[in-house]
């Protein structure tokens, strides 16, 4: 029976080191943008010329252990995963005795919440399966994934199921997903707008009207991004033809101006309500 | 993409939302509502102050009995030189000299290089991708004073100073804050933002020497890389809302009552940075908001030597 159960942590463990392994290659690239050193973890412990090394560091043993014990069923890998993780349970403890501040870092951004005994509990229980998993019977992560019997699946999801409850990172992700930051203060990317203004009817009806297509100006102010195109009123006049695109929901409000050169909205004529239909 | 103009740009996004067109200037006033006046000193004496402005007008301004002179230190009025870069505060239609301030500067930037001279210490800062680079020296006898609050003479770490411009060289004198503990790429997280916006933001309001001489307008954090075409934008610790250059932000400050309506006209890509509180009156919340031209700053009532005011943003 408990040779069953620990066995069955290996994939359990297995998917753990990839995930960990992905999110500090992410954040050690800089894509998580400014302020993302607060986010490396352990890896603030160290000087700021050292901290992506360190971090890409530790991935590349994540991933040299997980495909150690997926590939092959070496005691090595076995036993270079628990010592794995028992060095990671003493670094966030001085981590958190340190640097009470910082995040685990262990799944990139989203572990930025300071390291609490949630995140110990789970790298010692993770300490507890690598230890358990050097005495199991020798086969490989892939031969346990593809030989999956009901009572190694059930025990591989109650490890889950406990490694779950002790990670931090599922809150703060429910957390992200339930209480978005307002369109005001959401990164947009200008050119999403740009192809939902000519997507929309506003653009069709006053396409006619308008020099160039390329905007001359564009800006962003609050959830409005207005874009400027040089056109001619009905009369023939040199205007400036303004697009403003509300940057939230598929099928965004576009509300269109014209302005002469001395600052003046310039009357349009008004879009009809039905297209009349010849029976 | 080309930026043509901030009033241009105010103008078209009125008429596409159907909003009033907002003129920038003063909204509201509560008692003698003071004047700013810059310009270079042709003549003074205990009574009286002669200014040639920028304009190229000569303005011919009385001290009060009471006002009080900056150059370093404070001094009398009648003690300037000749020469000297002014900012007045005047009362009276601005007719009466309440307040100088001379040959002040700001310096703001991410420490870049410092000296290691056991007296005076030349500094090398990076002032944002707009401002660029700038040297000051900071005198031994200021150095004490100023390594209370900034503790780190390192690189990396943000330095923020009033001080004096003498023979065209910086020397600061006052620390404008306390230094943030962490490196300027490692600014806090604004706290969460739920769904709504807040019509009115409130925090801190500095000022800084790097706008034209005399304009009115204020720096704003957070405004898109790609429209401002500056690079370290979008950074600020207060959770503050996407604007652009060319909007209109109304600006009140707290602590005397004043409020005026001022157009972006700069990023404020180094204020983001600080997450620093303003004491002014009573305790602001963490983060500057924005950062005003130095006549803006005097006009809603700040002290240019204390550096900042608690500010109530207002936005659109």
């Amino acid at each position: 029976m408990l040779t069953t159960i620990a066995t069955a942590q290996l994939p359990a463990l297995s998917a753990l080191l990839a995930a960990g392994a992905l999110a500090k290659v992410w954040v050690a690239a800089g894509k998580a943008g400014p302020g993302a050193l607060g986010r490396l973890g352990p890896a603030v412990l160290v000087a700021d010329r050292w901290r992506a090394s360190a971090t890409l560091g530790c991935a590349v043993a994540e991933l040299v252990l997980l495909a150690g014990l997926m590939a092959t069923d070496h005691p090595l890998f076995r036993w270079g995963t628990a010592a794995f993780f028992a060095i990671s349970t003493y670094v966030l403890w001085e981590l958190r005795r340190r640097r009470p501040d910082a995040g685990c870092g262990c799944f990139g951004e989203v572990s930025a919440v300071p390291v609490g005994l949630r995140s110990l509990g789970r790298t010692m229980v993770l300490t507890t399966m690598a230890v358990g998993l050097v005495w199991a019977p020798p086969i490989s992560g892939w031969s346990t994934v593809t030989g999956m019997t009901w009572p190694r699946a059930l025990a591989a999801a109650a490890g889950l199921l406990v490694l779950a409850v002790l990670s931090p990172e599922i809150e703060e992700t429910a957390a992200r997903l339930r209480y978005r930051a307002p369109c005001e203060q959401r990164r947009l990317d200008p050119s999403t707008a740009l192809n939902r203004l000519r997507s929309s009817s506003t653009w069709r009806a006053h396409e006619g009207s308008l020099s160039s297509s390329d905007p001359v100006d564009t800006w962003r102010e609050l959830c409005w991004r207005f874009f400027v195109y040089p056109g001619r009123s009905g009369t023939g006049e040199p205007v400036d033809v303004v697009f403003a695109v509300y940057l939230s929901g598929r099928h965004p409000a576009v509300r269109m101006a014209m302005v002469d050169v001395e600052g003046r909205a310039v009357k349009t004529a008004p879009l009809p309500e039905s297209m009349p239909v010849s029976a | 993409m080309p930026y043509r103009s901030a009033d241009r740009r105010r103008a078209l996004a009125a008429a596409a939302l159907g909003r009033p067109l907002a003129e920038p200037g003063p909204i509201s006033e509560e008692g003698d509502s003071p004047r700013s006046i810059t310009g270079e000193i042709l003549d003074v004496s205990p009574h009286l102050i002669v200014v040639d402005t920028p304009e190229g007008r000569e303005e011919r301004l009385v001290i009060a009995p009471w006002a009080t002179a900056w150059r370093g230190e404070n001094v009398a009025p009648a003690d300037l030189p000749i020469g000297a870069h002014v900012i007045i505060r005047a009362l009276r239609s601005g007719r009466v000299v309440d307040r100088i301030w001379a040959d002040i500067t700001r310096i703001t930037g991410v420490i870049q290089s410092a000296g290691t001279d056991s007296k005076d210490r030349a500094m090398e800062l990076y002032c944002g991708p707009h401002r660029g680079r700038r040297t000051i020296v900071i005198p031994y006898g200021a150095s004490g004073r100023l390594r209370v609050r900034h503790p780190k003479f390192e690189p990396g770490y943000l330095f923020d100073a009033i001080g004096v411009r003498e023979n065209g060289v910086a020397h600061a004198r006052l620390p404008a804050t306390s230094q943030p503990p962490y490196r300027w790429t490692a600014v806090p997280e604004p706290p969460p933002g739920y769904s709504g916006t807040q019509s009115r933001i409130s925090g801190t309001a500095t000022w800084s020497d790097t706008f034209d001489w005399g304009e009115r307008g204020a720096a704003y954090p957070m405004l898109e890389r790609s429209d401002s075409g500056c690079q370290d934008a979008e950074v600020s610790c207060a959770g503050l809302p996407y604007l652009a250059l060319g909007s209109t932000l109304t600006v009140r400050n707290v602590c005397a009552g004043r409020a005026s309506a001022l157009p972006i006209v700069a990023c404020g890509c180094l204020a983001g940075r600080f997450c620093d509180r303003c004491l002014e009156c009573g305790t602001s919340p963490r983060g500057r908001i924005v950062e005003l031209s130095p006549v803006s700053f005097v006009e809603l009532g700040g002290e240019l030597t204390k550096g900042c005011f608690n500010a109530r943003v207002g936005l659109g």
